[in-house]
């Protein structure tokens, strides 16, 4: 499978040569952003200072690009975790959605005490992520389907399902597409007064550590790390594939239900058709651009939060669409993968290759 | 004299290494030149400098008796030269003709003219007795058909000097005599073919001439007639080195593997096993000889339990192990050292503390309470690159930073070291340099002193003999035969090898 190869060509290289390559491309897409804001007439430097000034310019900017970078870190998690084993999740927007519609549904149909209350709501989440992605993960091991395929088309599905559940059978009374709110015993705890920034970011940094921890010096971590970048290599030794690769995929799933979970219990408090837009993706690509690792996925959620934050400004500001964030996103992954792609002239054996 | 190539003085570093020390070749027009050497030698630097893909340092190149500047393969094909790689690059989706043909395409009108193409190929391969088809697609043909069509492909760009780097590491005997059959017919028509190998008996069987590189230089170059075995390796690796039959004490014991009547299937659902039956006793090494392809590595696979059995039994110490997971084998005492190393034996980029811990990483000291002790994984990887001798920095090295030689030294580190009394062995010394192939054959005799049992699977005759006290010979899914280790007639096992049963042929005469 072609991913597979990519990816054990994006993890064989040095981490300071993956880090200068990222840093140029990085400078390649921001240039050829600027190129772009020229040609809508706007001043390149006032819409990046616009930018930065909207993402960190005090501290309850600050907050906002952290709720932002929330969700993104979660979800970029998730996909950590199917990389490390040779998967590829890509349905955690579909995660995402169930698990934020199960979450606000124990909070607005259930009475409980708070911290229970939480603790319920959150679980159910995170059965609902492992539950959807089970079934494209059966298909794959049991039968090789694609992951890639069954996990973007179970995305369309989920999403449209949570519309039918909040349409359908749970709507408020009133005109907006969404549940009841929930109740306050299940709001997740603020960490400050003036934002809704809650807990849910400490939640994403301790998955990071966690998840990193765990394939770091566990055995099954180690198992999971094996499958993922040789797999015959670990059939060989007496892993069990199949069952690694499913376990892999279910987690990955169930991180992605809970990143729904933090958004719908200390966000929005209620669940609202569409109430996520593009989470799942951009935590995805947040793992990829981060190669994989959870600790890197801090920063590049950080990174794809602020630009959503800054955004957010900028439009006041400044002539500008909010949209040119989603071109210099574009440009950003388009200039990283062009350097994972480029040939490398020259190993230490000093025979030229020739393959790409 | 004629030359066709003449190098001097050519010095290739690499930082601080350096590849390539001053080396001076001199082929003859006509002549088969073998250049031999261990891996890292220089040999393929050396032949890249002469294509184009690489700038020497220092030194000159004459083709053809002018001296030029050689800068792209471009400049190489149009003096003449021709490279056959060891790896083939070949698109298989496409047929023959357009593989032959492929960025010289035979145009009318501005397109493909394919049928021209196919008419090209059918001329050159009967010119030269290299047997395809060219409407055929290049995906599912052998390796050794494989080489044909690289070869053509050179052909096709009229070289008349044609370089084969490590030519026969991927064929059968018998594609490597009509190998050479092939190569002899291209000097008696004026070609020259310069061939790069490690591999002592068949520059013997082939060559006029030999260029042993050591270290980057030349240590010799000298007729064939000149040359013994024994000489060659000398020179190759700079010291004695004996392959003959290793002494030994009678050290059997009980039946530690048997199996009977075993069947099974390969990759394409074919029957790759058929009614296989052997026994190995602990203390004994038995010997599976036989062409590759003929069902060993099957057989290994089914007795690690990586590949179903269709039908039969075998047993470890008397516990069926056929329908068992790789997993209760290996803790039922199987170790298994595959012969796909780089794809089964290693991860090639984890370190090489990774590289052993695979089997164990459940297994005390190395892990407690589902926690990785990684320090005492350093510390055992520590002590087996001292044991094996395993030229590496330390336990955190990446495993393909290592030479061929040395990974096969960690994969057969981390199997004699699992605490298993089989050892299952396929292809202990493909690929590697003869110096290490003599410390893994030490090892390999170590176990069985220590009691072991062992399966040693191998295409080359030459370690059964020195190491196995029973050859069974293996064609076609079948034990043809088995032969004492001791007294080997070559015959024999040749007839064997090509699927005839030396009884019948004794009862015929």
């Amino acid at each position: 499978m072609t991913n597979r190869l990519f990816f054990r060509e994006l993890f064989s290289k040095g981490l300071a040569r993956t880090l200068t390559g990222q840093a140029l491309a990085f400078a390649i897409a921001l240039a050829l952003g600027a190129v772009i804001i020229l040609m809508i007439d706007e001043s390149p430097v006032a819409v990046f200072l616009t930018l930065m000034r909207g993402a960190f310019g005090d501290t309850e900017k600050i907050a906002g690009t952290l709720l932002q970078t929330t969700p993104i870190l979660i979800c970029g998690i998730a996909a950590c975790i199917a990389l490390r084993g040779g998967m590829f999740n890509v349905g955690i927007e579909g995660q995402l959605f169930l698990g934020g519609f199960a979450a606000a549904w124990v909070g607005f149909a259930f009475s409980l005490p708070p911290v229970l209350h939480v603790l319920a709501a959150m679980t159910l989440a995170v059965i609902a992520g492992a539950l959807w992605i089970a079934i494209p993960a059966f298909f794959r091991v049991r039968f090789g389907t694609n992951e890639v395929v069954s996990t973007i088309l179970a995305n369309y599905i989920a999403t449209l399902l949570t519309s039918y559940f909040t349409i359908f059978l749970f709507k408020r009374p009133g005109g907006w597409s969404e549940t009841p709110p929930i109740l306050t015993s299940a709001y997740l705890p603020e960490l400050f007064s003036f934002s809704r920034l809650n807990i849910g970011l400490l939640i994403g940094l301790a998955l990071a550590v966690g998840v990193t921890a765990f394939f770091r010096w566990t055995s099954a971590g180690y198992a999971a790390t094996m499958v993922g970048s040789a797999p015959k290599f670990a059939e060989y030794g007496g892993v069990n594939v199949r069952r690694v690769g499913f376990g892999v995929l279910l987690v990955s799933g169930a991180v992605g239900g809970l990143a729904g979970g933090v958004e719908t219990l200390g966000v929005h408090h209620r669940f609202m058709e569409g109430f996520a837009p593009g989470f799942g993706f951009d935590g995805l690509i947040a793992a990829l651009l981060a190669n994989g690792s959870p600790i890197g996925t801090i920063f590049t959620a950080l990174f794809f939060g602020a630009l959503r934050a800054g955004s957010l400004l900028l439009e006041v500001d400044t002539t500008a669409s909010r949209e040119i964030i989603t071109v210099i996103q574009a440009l950003i992954i388009l200039a990283v993968s062009a350097d994972l792609m480029m040939p490398r002239r020259g190993d230490r054996t000093g025979e030229r290759r020739w393959k790409f | 004299m004629d030359l066709a190539v003449d190098l001097s003085g050519i010095t290739k570093r690499f930082g601080a290494f350096t590849a390539n020390d001053s080396i001076d070749l001199a082929v003859r027009r006509g002549e088969i030149h073998a250049i031999i050497g261990e891996n890292g030698a220089g040999k393929t630097t050396l032949m890249n400098i002469l294509f184009g893909l690489l700038q020497p340092d220092e030194g000159t190149i004459s083709i053809g008796g002018r001296t030029m500047l050689v800068d792209s393969p471009a400049v190489a094909i149009h003096e003449g030269l021709g490279m056959v790689h060891q790896h083939f690059k070949l698109v298989p989706s496409l047929t023959v003709a357009d593989n032959i043909f492929l960025g010289m395409e035979i145009r009318r009108n501005g397109l493909i003219d394919r049928a021209a193409q196919v008419e090209r190929t059918r001329v050159l391969s009967e010119k030269f007795g290299l047997r395809v088809d060219p409407q055929e697609r290049v995906a599912g043909l052998s390796v050794g058909i494989e080489q044909r069509i690289e070869i053509l492909k050179v052909l096709a760009r009229n070289a008349r000097i044609i370089i084969l780097d490590e030519p026969t590491a991927v064929l059968t005997p018998q594609e490597s005599r009509d190998l050479f059959q092939t190569l002899r017919s291209f000097v008696d028509d004026g070609m020259t073919v310069i061939f790069i190998s490690h591999h002592l008996e068949e520059v013997m069987a082939v060559s006029d001439t030999v260029t042993v590189l050591r270290d980057g230089r030349v240590v010799a170059t000298k007729p064939k007639s000149a040359l013994n075995k024994r000489e060659l390796v000398r020179l190759m690796v700079g010291r004695d080195v004996s392959f003959d039959r290793r002494p030994r004490t009678p050290n059997e014991g009980t039946v530690a593997l048997d199996v009977t009547d075993l069947w099974a299937r390969d990759d394409r659902r074919l029957t790759a096993l058929k009614s296989v039956g052997l026994t190995v006793r602990a203390g004994e090494i038995v010997g599976i000889a036989g062409v590759a392809g003929n069902g060993q590595t099957e057989l290994a696979e089914v007795l690690s339990g990586l590949r179903p059995a269709s039908r039969g039994r075998a047993q470890l110490h008397g516990h069926d192990i056929l329908d068992r997971t790789p997993a209760e084998i290996r803790n039922r005492g199987l170790a298994h050292v595959p012969g796909d190393r780089m794809v089964r034996g290693v991860d090639r980029n984890a370190s090489l503390s990774a590289n052993i811990l695979m089997g164990r990483q459940t297994k005390r000291p190395f892990s407690r309470l589902g926690l990785i002790d990684w320090t005492t994984v350093h510390d055992a990887m520590r002590a087996l690159i001292q044991r094996f001798d395993i030229r590496a920095r330390g336990p955190k090295d990446p495993a393909r930073s290592l030479s061929g030689g040395n990974i096969q030294k960690v994969v057969l580190a981390r199997e004699f070291t699992a605490g298993g009394d089989v050892l299952l062995i396929d292809q202990p010394t493909r690929g590697v340099d003869i110096g290490a192939q003599e410390a893994i054959h030490d090892e390999i005799m170590r176990q069985r002193a220590d009691g072991r049992a062992i399966l040693l699977i191998s295409t080359q005759l030459d370690e059964l003999k020195a190491l196995a006290d029973r050859i069974l010979v293996m064609f076609d899914g079948r034990i043809m035969g088995a032969v004492d280790g001791a007294v080997v007639d070559d015959d024999a096992i040749g007839l064997m090898m090509a699927g005839i049963d030396p009884a019948e042929m004794t009862e015929a005469s």
